[in-house]
């Protein structure tokens, strides 16, 4: 098609893939026609760029240019964004620590480690939130024993006439010394004990929720990356947009 | 205080960075241009220095806002072209904004008399006052 030399194929293959590497975040479609953009970039910079040493011309095109970062400066915030945003330190340095001691060595059994794993931090959490649930239904009920016992007290007294409600021991003993009210009072105490309990529990909760949301997050990007490596090793073979430009067959390593 | 050589340089840079953007659309607009021939054209009539590269970044974000539009044409010699246009909305938005930028020229460029603005300052102050 051309005839470039091969050291100035190679010197701009080489930026093209430092640009690559510059652009792993972006979608891979975006990715490859902002390369082949600049491989016309290049071409036509070098063929009206003056000179006899081949070398120099194509590095004068690539001065000009700019390094790869510039170059990419504005395509890149989407993405970070996408994958920097909604993770508070710590718990990414607890993820990363997880995966490092799981996952990483393991390959694809890494992440079905891990995937069982939260799957039994999820299970722990659901437990919490049951137990948080009957902390507030047994507050409710207790409320509900204490205002009937302060505001209807014969209801109670038949109630225990007829044996519905039977209090024994200690608590029976304390129950005999004191006055309606007073027991009233004790259930509604009990109550605010108890209710005080599970709504501290789910507040908590928001934030284990976060922690184990963040988690699987974090265990979903990686096996992402991890298919994209597969992919992109699978397609190692067909790399053809770096070097069609200069008509020069790329090396294969 | 003296400013530095190197703030001088910084805020040119700002001050280019904002205006290039509408320079590539006041080109885009009359004709449709590939990447290098944007800067060639940049470079030769406004004789504006810049580093190449950084056409890109501008071309990529006007896209991204849907106020050019491109399109791959072959070419005779080499890799296939990617052409830019301004859209209409894009070439809707170019008017706007080269009016606000007349504007803000007409403003650097204006000849200020301090001694009597500072005077209009003060008896506006002084209506205000009343």
């Amino acid at each position: 098609m051309n005839d470039y030399p091969e050291v100035v194929a190679k010197i701009a293959n080489d930026y093209l893939e430092r640009v690559k590497l510059q652009l792993r975040m972006v979608p891979a479609t975006e990715r490859d026609e902002f390369l082949k953009e600049l491989q016309s970039h290049l071409y036509e910079a070098y063929r009206q760029t003056p000179g006899d040493d081949d070398v120099g011309r194509i590095l004068a095109v690539l001065r000009n240019l700019g390094e790869p970062a510039e170059v990419v400066s504005d395509r890149l915030p989407g993405a970070m964004v996408r994958s920097g945003t909604r993770r508070s330190l710590p718990l990414y340095i607890v993820g990363g620590m997880l995966i490092a001691m799981f996952g990483i060595p393991l390959g694809f059994g890494g992440v079905g480690v891990l995937m069982g794993l939260l799957c039994g931090l999820a299970g722990i959490v659901m437990a919490y939130y049951a137990t948080a649930g009957s902390f507030l239904l047994i507050g409710a009920i207790s409320m509900l024993l204490g205002v009937s016992r302060i505001l209807l007290p014969h209801l109670w007294d038949k109630l225990v006439t007829l044996g519905l409600i039977q209090i024994n021991g200690p608590l029976g003993d304390y129950f005999d010394r004191v006055s309606p009210a007073e027991q009233g009072l004790f259930w509604i105490l009990v109550a605010g004990v108890f209710l005080a309990s599970g709504l501290g529990m789910l507040r908590l909760g928001r934030y284990m929720l976060r922690g184990l949301l963040f988690l699987f997050r974090l265990v979903l990007d990686w096996m992402r990356g991890l298919a994209h490596t597969v992919r992109r090793n699978l397609r190692r073979n067909n790399r053809e947009y770096s070097t069609a430009a200069f008509g020069i067959r790329h090396a294969d390593h | 205080m003296e400013y530095s050589s190197e703030d001088k340089d910084k805020r040119v840079t700002q001050l280019r960075k904002g205006i290039l953007e509408l320079a590539v659309m006041g080109v885009l607009y009359h004709d449709r241009h590939y990447g290098y021939s944007l800067v060639r054209v940049l470079s030769e009539s406004g004789s504006i220095s810049l580093k190449e590269g950084t056409i890109y970044p501008i071309l990529a974000r006007l896209h991204r806002d849907g106020l050019v539009r491109s399109e791959w044409i072959e070419s005779d010699q080499g890799p296939p072209r990617k052409y830019y246009a301004l859209t209409a909305s894009g070439r809707h938005l170019f008017d706007e904004l080269s009016q606000e930028f007349d504007l803000l020229v007409s403003l650097v460029q204006r000849k200020w008399n301090v001694a009597e603005s500072s005077e209009q300052a003060r008896k506006k102050l002084f209506v205000r006052k009343g």
